[in-house]
């Protein structure tokens, strides 16, 4: 409000001084309020204001807010401020440095902070030895008595709004720190460095109740301290003062004799070429205040930076991993897309083979019935032949019958005899066809155990008339204790009848002494074997290549299918058909068949 | 009904016998039956070598036998039959007729050649009528037979005069021819007359040709 006050006196001042010109304004800092910085400043001013002839100066006390108006406002010529200030206000408002204050005690840099413990704590011997202490300080914008030390805390790895137990402000004067600490009320205190000694001087303390911790040493600096050195206060220009008011303000100071009374009320030895504000400019944003304040309010994107390898990891990790799950998932999808396309494939694949080997077994069926037909037609004329036997035997006895009843000449167990015979030539004929019907019936295979021989001896029936008409004879030689094969009764019936037949067809013209021989046994293997043997004119070298091939034959009325179909119909079987020489001169066909799997009976 | 054959024929009486030979039993069984009942006697055999080790040579009879048999077949039983002189007559029957077997079976004397199924009427007239000319062959040789028993009778000089008495030659011829007076060579043309039981030249003349 004073600030105010005092901001609205001058603008009237100023306006009504407009014809003479104005006296240099120079806005001082007042941080220990106006009547302190008038007893420390006033003087100096008035000096730059003999420097100023015709318009003197006049010194402008500002707090902190009252300088940042001044200096956005431009209602101030030149600026006497703190160090932090001094770079707050130069990066926003390009105020330049034009004189460093050189005080008494350093010919170069002489802020820094004193971090004090009571001498006997033993148990404090390093900065990083106060997380978990209390700490007191002046103030948080002080710079020498807080800013400084509280870089050089973070350095050491100890943020004093975070690892402290307490932090205190104790504000001006500056002893209640040094009290504090000597008292014990806190563990540790900030001073701006070269107070314990001033304190000391003025016999306040005693020094040697106080220990620095961390202490530094620089060559020119008398004073204990912890920390870094930095430049002590600046005469700054604003950006539109005028260079020669600023020249002439430099040119002023830099001739001010030592032991001037302003340089005594300033405290100060004199002032000196500008100093390089820089590191304070990196304590600062490294602090995050002044200038830098802004880069607290993006604290998280200060943290990521700081944790930038970390973050990045986390943030390769999590973009792997989105993208290895994206590729998975995508994967997944065209896998499971490629599984469904080739399952339904496979599906319709196995549908197609299903059916093609529906259509294969069907065909196959159509060809063995074929075969049967076939090979039985051969045969029509001694099929025919065989049920007219009986069916002849029975017209013979059945006109005895008559011719006997109406001579009246037949006796009644003769009679009854004859019609007996009738009846068992009717079964004969009965059986004959059922055979016949059951050969050439189409019908679905059925695997179950089959006596090999049954087999055999119902193709011989089939074929008796054929060979008795040809005079040939067959022989069945039959082993006993055979194990049974899984097979299709009718199917092998219909290998055996046709290996039978081919025989039969070899011999035609031989001398009929020589029959033909079926045999049944075992192999080596324990599987069932059948030969049959014919004593014929053998096979030529080509016949024997190619005796299995469909449409091959050596007959001329032959189709050339049987021994195809027969091979066929084996292998089918889990067996095998091959041909080889008779010992005795002919051929013998030979196939072996599995023995079925015992069936346990319970 | 039939029998095997189990006993030799009557040669004395007049042949009715018919012999069966089919290696099928209900065949064979069954036309024995059929032939049976016209009262004849009928034997079967179930192969040709069987009926062979049977039969006498020279039994008449009617033989029915199937073509097409194991071992022996019908028509070659016929050949056998024939070259042994047999009086039998035979009737081929067969399942499996074809042309070529027909005839031969014809011509080798056979009295028919049936074909499965028949007509029974056929079969029974076929079998009477090879019972017909068995039996006259029979007779036939019967009679040869006794004629041989006449001429049997003659000695050797009264044979040497009916012989040239029947190649027609005179007494007076026959005497010079053979050195003998013609007194003697009528007494042994009386003989041959009386001993043959003929009248006549002419007679005797048929009864050595019959004898042939």
């Amino acid at each position: 409000m004073v600030a105010r006050l005092l901001f609205v006196f001058l603008l009237l001042l100023s306006s009504h001084g407009w014809a003479a010109e104005p006296p240099v304004r120079v806005g001082v800092l007042a941080y220990r309020g106006e009547e302190h910085a008038a007893v420390v400043w006033e003087p100096t001013i008035r000096y730059l204001g003999d420097h100023f002839p015709g318009r003197g100066a006049e010194m402008v006390a500002l707090d902190l807010a009252g300088m940042d108006a001044a200096v956005q406002n431009r209602t101030v010529d030149l600026i006497l401020t703190n160090t932090g200030n001094y770079v707050d206000l130069e990066a926003r408002y390009g105020v330049t440095r034009i004189a460093t204050l050189q005080s008494g005690r350093s010919s170069g840099n002489a802020i820094g902070s004193a971090i004090v413990v009571r001498a006997d704590r033993r148990d404090l011997t390093a900065l990083r030895d106060l997380r978990g202490r209390t700490l007191m300080a002046i103030d948080p914008d002080a710079f020498g008595g807080f800013q400084v030390a509280w870089g050089e805390l973070l350095d050491a790895g100890v943020d004093p709004f975070r690892d402290l137990k307490d932090l205190r402000f104790s504000g001006f004067p500056v002893d209640r720190v040094a009290f504090a600490v000597r008292d014990g009320t806190v563990d540790a205190g900030v001073l701006r460095a070269c107070v314990l000694e001033e304190l000391a001087a003025e016999g306040r303390i005693d020094p040697a109740t106080f220990r620095v911790l961390g202490p530094r040493t620089a060559s020119d600096f008398a004073c204990a301290h912890s920390t870094d050195l930095y430049p002590d206060w600046p005469l700054a220009r604003l950006a539109g003062t005028p260079e020669g008011l600023a020249k002439q303000a430099v040119v002023a100071l830099f001739q001010m004799p030592p032991n001037h009374p302003a340089a005594k009320a300033g405290g100060y030895q004199g002032w000196a070429v500008p100093r390089d504000y820089q590191p304070v400019h990196a304590l600062f944003r490294s602090l995050r205040i002044g200038p830098y304040r802004s880069l607290r309010d993006v604290s998280l994107v200060d943290l990521a930076r700081e944790n930038w390898h970390w973050l990045a990891l986390a943030a390769l990790a999590l973009l792997w991993w989105a993208a290895h799950s994206l590729r998975v998932e995508h994967l997944i999808k065209v896998r499971t897309a490629e599984l469904r396309a080739v399952n339904l494939d496979l599906l319709r694949e196995m549908a197609e083979r299903r059916r093609a080997e529906e259509n294969a077994r069907e065909r196959q069926r159509e060809i063995d019935h074929v075969a049967r037909l076939s090979i039985l037609g051969e045969m029509a004329s001694n099929l025919a032949h065989e049920l007219n036997q009986p069916l002849g035997a029975i017209a013979n006895y059945a006109r005895g019958c008559t011719r006997r009843l109406e001579a009246g000449t037949g006796r009644p167990a003769e009679l009854a005899d004859a019609t007996r015979a009738i009846a068992d030539q009717a079964d004969r004929a009965a059986h004959i066809i059922a055979r016949i019907r059951n050969f050439v019936r189409k019908r679905a295979p059925q695997i179950e155990a089959v006596d090999i021989n049954d087999a055999v001896r119902a193709a011989a029936a089939l074929c008796a008339d054929r060979a008795r008409s040809a005079g040939i004879a067959v022989t069945l030689d039959l082993a006993d204790g055979l194990p049974r094969v899984a097979a299709d009764a009718v199917q092998i019936e219909q290998v055996i009848l046709n290996l039978m037949k081919n025989g039969l067809d070899a011999m035609e013209g031989c001398p009929p002494a020589d029959g033909i021989a079926v045999r049944s046994g075992l192999d080596g293997e324990g599987r069932v074997t059948v030969t049959v043997a014919d004593r014929g004119h053998g096979l030529s070298a080509e016949a024997r290549e190619r005796l299995f091939d469909p449409f091959f034959t050596t007959k001329p009325e032959g189709m050339g299918l049987g021994l195809s179909i027969c091979r066929t119909i084996l292998e089918s079987h889990g067996g095998h058909l091959w041909a080889a020489d008779n010992p005795g001169g002919g051929v013998e066909m030979r196939f072996v068949l599995p023995a079925a799997q015992e069936q346990k009976t319970p | 009904m039939s029998h095997d054959a189990s006993h030799d024929a009557e040669s004395s009486t007049p042949p009715r016998t018919v012999y069966v030979v089919d290696d099928d039993p209900a065949m064979r069984h069954s036309l024995g039956w059929l032939i049976g009942s016209l009262g004849l006697e009928v034997q079967s055999f179930a192969s040709a070598e069987e009926f062979l080790r049977a039969l006498k040579p020279d039994r008449p009879g009617c033989l029915v036998t199937d073509v097409r048999m194991p071992g022996m077949s019908g028509l070659e039983l016929q050949d056998t039959l024939a070259r042994a002189g047999s009086l039998l007559s035979v009737v081929v029957v067969t399942g499996h007729a074809d042309v070529p077997m027909a005839v031969r079976a014809l011509r080798a004397g056979a009295v028919d050649f049936i074909e499965k199924p028949f007509n029974d009427q056929l079969l029974l007239d076929r079998v009477h009528e090879a019972l017909e000319k068995s039996r006259r062959a029979w007779e036939s040789a019967e009679r040869k037979r006794a004629i041989r028993a006449l001429i049997g009778r003659l000695t050797p000089r009264e044979r040497q005069v009916a012989a040239l008495v029947v190649a027609g030659k005179p007494n007076k011829v026959i005497a010079a021819e053979i050195n003998l007076s013609m007194k003697t060579v009528e007494v042994h043309r009386h003989n041959v007359m009386d001993k043959l039981e003929v009248a006549s030249v002419a007679d005797l003349t048929r009864l050595l040709l019959e004898a042939e």
